[in-house]
């Protein structure tokens, strides 16, 4: 029997229980809804997170800070060699060495002091350079920059955002009290005054990646070492010429250290793991979704053994005209797969159709996330977009006809195993 | 004349429960090309399970039987179901037709199972409901037909694939007389007309009678067979 027959057998079978085919077939459209809609808004979800994770973190800059997560922190230091070194590496565009300098107070006149957390001491003219668009200026500054320039981070001259009125503009001179901890002949603290004039104060930019310069401080690296009299460094920033070789010149820089000795942090493998684990659970999604499919299974499998039931005599008579075991086998079959490819079909339109409703749903219910916000203001509201994903579609359909096939099998089994003279004397 | 179909000692038995129940007990018989034999007996004289054996809806417990030279016994189910198709047409006393179907699908469905194309199904099934005198019928569905009716639709499918034999229930156990006696006359001027070949089990004797022999059968054993001959057939 031709293929085409059979389907259109099977199809007119399908018309002829019009009542029941449309309820076996929602149980499909229903799991593809639900497999569908999770699916493109997973996929959305992550699309949208892994964007804000690169526009947020500065793929190209990598940190090396000393010590380990296995070995512990590490007091040691890093050494101009060391910055040079991690220059001269493959792939690497430059490194700049950082001096962190503790908690320091900031005085301007009569206004009330401000701490700075993070007070640093870099290379003006490189840390612009790795840092172009976090480096940016509330107001045009005369980039010339002295010993005793200052440059402040947004956060340390703007301590409460409710008060318009910054805590320095360039120009001003600020004076800043170091704390410098003693161990001898008891620990205690000894501090340190030195006076500075604002060279610029930064705009807001929060927390690209793992530094957050609106807390931050820089004063002259050749001022620090005549101050602290040391010229080594805390952490170091290396650019490199290209993201996607981060990670082999992570392994490159680590190789010029002994073991255990420093921490390269990556944000292209924290990034990439962040991935994977969205993925995941994507697909977990998707699994948990795949289950109404497997329940509407069992209800194909149910409405498709009474059918053969009733359809006992029918089959008997089929069977009777000279019709072979398979292709009765192959009729039922085709009534599963056709209830497969319309529930399928169905179900990705409603799918698409559901995934934008939710998705307004989920965006209107989160709220954005004040302060802790990256690069580009305009992405501040969390707006989540399904994702049309050919591959998910794909595999959804076919998981729909394959269900279809695996639970129709043993009914369409049973229809062409009847014993035809046991069929015909069916009532 | 040769022999379309060979029975040669059939014996078939039913449990029912644990109780064996014969059915048939050694039956031998052949029914010649071109042949219209009556099987008369009855109510439980195997008159059926024989029609089912020799149509190959079933398997006996011991004998053979040959249609056209080929052994039922030794034919896989998707052979007899193949053998079925090409060179047996049944006729059933409730007709059997698929109630879903129009009279013009029911008669065409043994083409289309043979893989035929649509377009040589219905012309076909068409010709064939003509031949019946149904061409006016060819869209209706079996409720809608009267019982005379159903059994010519079911007559088109059996003889649509042109069979060599065409196995026939007790066709006329579901009509009244009058109809009963039209689709016998039906039949005989087929196998008059076209030398189509026929076995027809009935318990009714006036229509044993028209068949060109009529095989006895009781108890699952044949009583005697008669032939048309020393009868007055007309």
């Amino acid at each position: 029997m031709r293929l085409t027959r059979i389907f259109a057998m099977a199809w007119e079978n399908m018309k002829q229980r019009r009542v029941r085919t449309t309820l076996t077939t929602l149980g499909v459209v229903i799991g593809i809804t639900a497999i569908i809609s999770l699916a493109s808004l997973g996929e959305g979800f992550r699309i949208d997170i892994k964007e804000r994770m690169q526009s947020g973190f500065e793929l190209d800059n990598l940190t090396v800070i000393p010590g380990s997560l296995f070995a512990g922190l590490s007091l040691d230091r890093f050494t101009d060699e060391k910055v040079q070194e991690i220059s001269n590496v493959t792939g690497v565009k430059m490194a700049t060495g950082v001096m962190q300098l503790g908690n320091v107070t900031l005085y301007n006149g009569n206004k009330e002091p401000v701490q700075a957390f993070v007070a640093t001491a870099v290379n003006f003219t490189e840390f612009m350079q790795i840092f172009p668009d976090r480096f940016v200026f509330e107001n045009e500054a005369p980039w010339q920059y002295t010993n005793d320039t200052i440059i402040i981070g947004y956060k340390v001259n703007h301590p409460n955002e409710n008060i318009t009125e910054p805590f320095a503009v360039a120009n001003d001179t600020i004076d800043l009290t170091f704390g410098i901890p003693q161990k001898t002949p008891f620990p205690h603290m000894e501090y340190l005054n030195h006076t500075f004039t604002v060279g610029g104060t930064l705009q807001k930019r929060g927390t690209p990646g793992i530094t957050n310069f609106d807390y931050w401080i820089f004063i002259p690296l050749e001022t620090a070492r005549t101050i602290f009299n040391s010229s080594e460094y805390d952490l170091i920033f290396a650019k490199v010429y290209n993201s996607e070789d981060s990670e082999q010149i992570a392994k490159d820089i680590e190789a010029l250290f002994p073991p255990f000795k420093i921490t390269i942090l990556v944000p292209l493998t924290f990034i990439k793991q962040v991935d994977n684990i969205l993925t995941v659970i994507q697909v977990f999604l998707m699994a948990i979704a795949s289950i109404s499919l497997l329940v509407a299974g069992i209800g194909i499998m149910n409405i498709m053994t009474v059918s053969v039931m009733e359809r006992t005599r029918e089959i008997g008579i089929l069977k009777a005209i000279g019709t072979k075991s398979r292709t009765i086998l192959s009729i039922f079959l085709a009534e599963a797969v056709l209830v497969g490819l319309l529930g399928g079909f169905i179900g990705i339109f409603t799918g698409y159709g559901l995934s934008f409703g939710l998705a307004q749903v989920l965006s209107s219910l989160i709220q954005p996330q004040q302060g802790t916000v990256l690069q580009n203001p305009e992405r501040q509201n969390m707006s989540i977009s399904p994702v049309f994903s050919p591959q998910w579609t794909a595999i959804a359909f076919v998981f729909a006809i394959v269900v279809c096939i695996i639970f129709g099998l043993y009914p369409a089994r049973k229809a062409s195993k009847l014993n035809p003279v046991e069929a015909l004397r069916y009532e | 004349m040769s022999a379309i179909l060979e029975v040669k000692d059939l014996w078939k038995s039913y449990y029912i429960g644990k109780i064996q129940v014969p059915a048939l007990r050694g039956v031998s018989f052949d029914v010649k090309k071109g042949e219209f034999l009556a099987i008369f007996g009855p109510s439980g004289s195997g008159k059926s399970t024989l029609l089912h054996l020799m149509g190959g809806l079933d398997r006996p417990d011991q004998g053979e039987i040959l249609i056209d030279g080929a052994n039922l016994q030794k034919l896989h189910d998707n052979e007899l179901a193949e053998l079925r198709l090409r060179k047996i047409g049944f006729v059933f006393q409730f007709f059997n037709l698929l109630p879903k179907l129009t009279a013009l699908r029911n008669v065409e469905l043994p083409l289309t199972v043979a893989g035929l194309s649509e377009k040589e199904t219905l012309e076909k099934a068409r010709e064939m409901l003509k031949l019946m005198g149904l061409e006016a019928r060819v869209d209706h569905k079996p409720s809608e037909l009267s019982g005379g009716e159903q059994q010519r639709v079911a007559m088109a499918r059996a003889l649509i694939n042109d069979p060599k034999i065409v196995l026939a229930d007790e066709p006329t156990g579901n009509l009244d007389t009058k109809t009963g006696w039209e689709l016998v006359e039906l039949m005989r001027k087929l196998n008059r007309e076209k030398g189509q070949t026929f076995v027809m089990i009935t318990h009714d004797p006036h229509i044993a009678d028209t068949a060109d022999r009529v095989i006895h059968l009781r108890d699952g054993l044949i009583e005697g067979i008669q032939e048309a001959s020393r009868r007055n057939v007309q």
